[in-house]
């Protein structure tokens, strides 16, 4: 269960994408607060700002305005270098079109962020125990016999199951998951929740997800909405789930 | 750990990297033979002229020579710094000449001009690789001047012929004159009438009398006999060395092949014209017989040059004990510099001049060695041509791998990094593409005669023509230094062309680069 000092806090959060003569306020002054091991959902309209939030959150991109903490450390105007470290070791993202690498084999992508946070020395020193620990990942999310499969041999849902792997492999504390099952049919997607219910109700993995699909977020232990860049001020439900454990 | 893994994935399944690949290997491959085989021909022109002038020469500076060579060698041998440094010495005379031959293709006296070099055979084999490049006489242990005894019969035959000839000669006029004594004794004798001489006419009868009294009154001449001829004792003709193109004339086959044509033979004799020293110079001349050809592949001597006994020459330019260069060969050739040096105040004050023989020779070696870099800036070129390719393939691919660059980026990849994935990528391209093309150039280099022959045997035209260069093969010569100077530029370009790309790569916004499509 999620406790109460929020993990991940973001305050009036304000980005404006400026190209050529437009001017698109994406967020206007957003609040949110991610309690640690909650899984919460996000939904919204297309065009409103979740995959923006979602990113200025993961440190993919800064916000114009405001700020973001993670446990009481504001991370948004750390340096390049700072970022791509929690990116690596904090942050686990999972993308709707899976993102997988295809030079790489399913085991090498799920390896990719071990092998970015590793020096080369150090990968060879390691490489034995990483390769056990992805092989694992991979086992836990049902593609324990795909190891050596390219990404174009995998079905949607395996695919995206190897995202998932290749987010957790580095241990992260939150995991960003953008629309995971807004490309897979129903079977697969609720295929992918339970995984990642799983990942947080046995784990107690933090879990921010956008989606679409208000099926999903019943499975989810808190939604909030996002109109016109800012936070919806009303938690629209309680998730059912976590009113069962009350 | 990821960018090597990636550069070496996108190196094996991006295709248009084998074209980057391809231009970098045949950009250093035509380095290496290029450069090879340029090499071969200065290496192998400085050999020839490196064993024809010897490793160091010194000369006089004027064409009359100097006095007493034999004395400056001992100096030079009394100095004990050059003494242990020195291995041989050879007295050389310079001349110019008038050659006369009869050609016997035209069947008429050919006269041309030549350098005649007076040499000692035994101290000029000693320095130097004189020896080699004599056509008859290299296998020889000690090659000399020496005439064969089937020439020398030959000419004391026909010298035998001359000599009865004019003995003959001599005795009909003996008896001729025999004949005329004994008419006369007999009043057979009539006298011719006297001849009436032309200016008598128009002259008065008393000055007609006074002259032809004055022929009645003259006594008429004694029957002189002709001078004896020599008893016959046969010449000993002096040998000399022609140099090869002097001795035949280039002509083309009927399938137009440069061929030699001899225009003088083994034992022909030959006519030397040339002048003593002195303010009244005379011209001299003698015969001499050709024992040996002079064949060295530099056209300079082969064209020029005739080598005969250094006392002959002395002889018959009348200068006695005088010479025009002495030749050096240093036990240690590395020293050259240092020799010449300690020689040049040997002799200060001495009109003489102390060179290498790369100095001697400086122009025509910087002009080779000119040429060689201007052909490897030019070639070097081929390889920049190479790194515009990359830049090109790269920024495609760089296109092509944006939203791979998001992901890497996303998975917490930093900027630097995502950078020096395609430095290595261009790194490992050059890398293979050096490698390949050095593989390559050193293969070609070595086979290139077989190749070239390959190349004659379908097209029907000889690229390399024996006959026109003296060498029967191309020459080559691979430098290693040089093979690894030239894949580190290749390498360093292929580096420097994908830094554009690479950072274009880096600055990406991760973002972007996740949405790009």
């Amino acid at each position: 269960m999620h406790g109460t000092t929020p993990l991940l806090t973001a305050i009036n959060l304000r980005k404006t994408y400026v190209k050529y003569a437009n001017r698109i306020e994406v967020l206007r002054g957003l609040d949110i607060d991610v309690a640690e091991g909650e899984f919460l959902s996000v939904i919204g309209n297309s065009g409103s700002g979740k995959s923006t939030m979602l990113h200025l959150l993961g440190t993919l991109d800064t916000p114009d305005d405001g700020c973001i903490h993670l446990e009481g450390r504001r991370i948004d105007n750390l340096p390049a270098r700072d970022r791509d470290a929690l990116r690596n070791r904090t942050f686990g993202f999972i993308f709707q079109f899976y993102h997988l690498l295809p030079e790489m084999n399913v085991l090498e992508n799920v390896l990719a962020p071990a092998m970015i946070t590793h020096s080369v020395w150090s990968w060879w020193r390691n490489k034995k125990e990483l390769r056990k620990h992805a092989a694992e990942m991979l086992d836990k999310v049902g593609l324990g016999h795909r190891l050596t499969h390219q990404p174009r041999e995998l079905s949607g849902g395996e695919m995206q199951r190897a995202a998932i792997a290749r987010a957790l492999i580095n241990r992260p504390r939150v995991l960003l998951a953008d629309e995971p099952t807004g490309n897979l049919d129903l079977a697969n997607g609720h295929h992918i929740m339970k995984l990642l219910r799983d990942l947080n109700q046995f784990e107690n993995l933090t879990i921010v997800m956008v989606t679409h699909n208000l099926d999903l977020v019943h499975e989810t232990d808190r939604m909030v909405r996002i109109i016109d860049g800012r936070m919806d001020g009303q938690e629209l439900s309680q998730p059912p789930a976590l009113a069962a454990a009350v | 750990m990821y960018k090597l893994l990636l550069c070496w994935r996108y190196l094996k399944t991006r295709y248009l990297a084998l074209a980057c690949i391809i231009s970098v290997m045949l950009g250093v491959a035509t380095l290496i033979v290029v450069n090879s085989v340029m090499n071969g021909f200065s290496k192998k022109l400085q050999t020839l002229l490196h064993n024809v002038v010897s490793d160091v020469a010194i000369e006089a500076h004027s064409p009359n020579g100097f006095y007493a060579p034999l004395d400056k060698i001992a100096m030079i041998r009394k100095d004990p710094y050059l003494n242990e440094r020195i291995e041989a010495m050879a007295v050389t005379l310079d001349s110019f000449a008038m050659l006369q031959f009869y050609h016997r293709g035209s069947q008429e006296t050919v006269t041309r001009p030549v350098r005649v070099m007076g040499i000692e055979m035994k101290s000029r084999s000693a320095v130097g690789g004189f020896k080699n490049y004599l056509q008859l006489q290299s296998a020889d242990a000690e090659p000399t001047f020496v005439v064969p005894s089937d020439i020398k019969a030959k000419f004391a035959a026909v010298d035998k012929e001359w000599h009865d000839f004019h003995q003959f000669q001599f005795e009909q006029e003996i008896q001729r004159l025999r004949r005329l004594e004994e008419q006369e004794k007999k009043g057979d004798l009539v006298a011719p009438p006297p001849q009436r001489l032309d200016f008598e006419a128009g002259i008065s009868p008393e000055m007609r009398e006074f002259f032809s009294k004055l022929r009645k009154d003259r006594p008429a001449p004694p029957l002189a006999p002709p001078p004896a001829p020599a008893p016959f004792k046969a010449r000993e003709p002096i040998g000399a060395i022609v140099g090869h193109l002097v001795a035949n004339f280039k002509t083309r086959d009927e399938d137009n092949n440069v061929t030699d044509r001899a225009a003088m033979r083994h034992g022909d004799g030959i006519r030397l014209t040339t002048i003593t020293i002195g303010q009244n110079m005379t011209p001299v001349y003698d015969d001499f017989v050709a024992i040996d050809f002079f064949k060295s592949g530099m056209s300079e001597y082969d064209a020029n040059c005739i080598f005969i006994p250094l006392d002959q020459l002395q002889r018959l330019r009348e200068m006695d004990n005088r010479a025009t260069n002495i030749l050096v060969k240093l036990k240690n050739q590395s020293e050259a510099d240092d020799i010449v040096k300690a020689m040049a105040i040997l002799f200060k004050g001495e009109p003489l001049i102390v060179n290498t023989w790369q100095e001697k020779q400086g122009p025509l070696l910087r002009a080779i060695e000119i040429e060689k870099n201007i052909l490897n800036i030019l070639l070097f070129m081929i390889v920049g041509v190479a790194g515009f390719g990359i830049l090109a393939i790269f920024s495609m691919i760089v296109s092509e791998k944006t939203r791979d660059i998001g992901i890497l980026k996303a998975l917490g990849a930093s900027s630097a990094g995502v950078m020096q994935i395609f430095l290595s990528y261009g790194l490992l391209l050059g890398i293979v593409g050096s490698l390949f093309g050095t593989i390559l150039g050193v293969t070609i280099t070595l086979n290139i005669n077989t190749i070239e022959l390959a190349i004659a045997a379908i097209t029907g035209q000889r690229i390399f023509d024996g006959s026109v260069y003296y060498f029967t093969e191309i020459p080559t010569e691979l430098q290693p230094m040089a093979i690894v100077y030239m894949n580190l530029g290749a390498v360093g370009i292929a580096v420097v062309f994908s830094i554009i790309p690479a950072f274009r790569a880096a600055m990406l916004h991760p973002v972007q680069a996740l949405r790009y499509d």
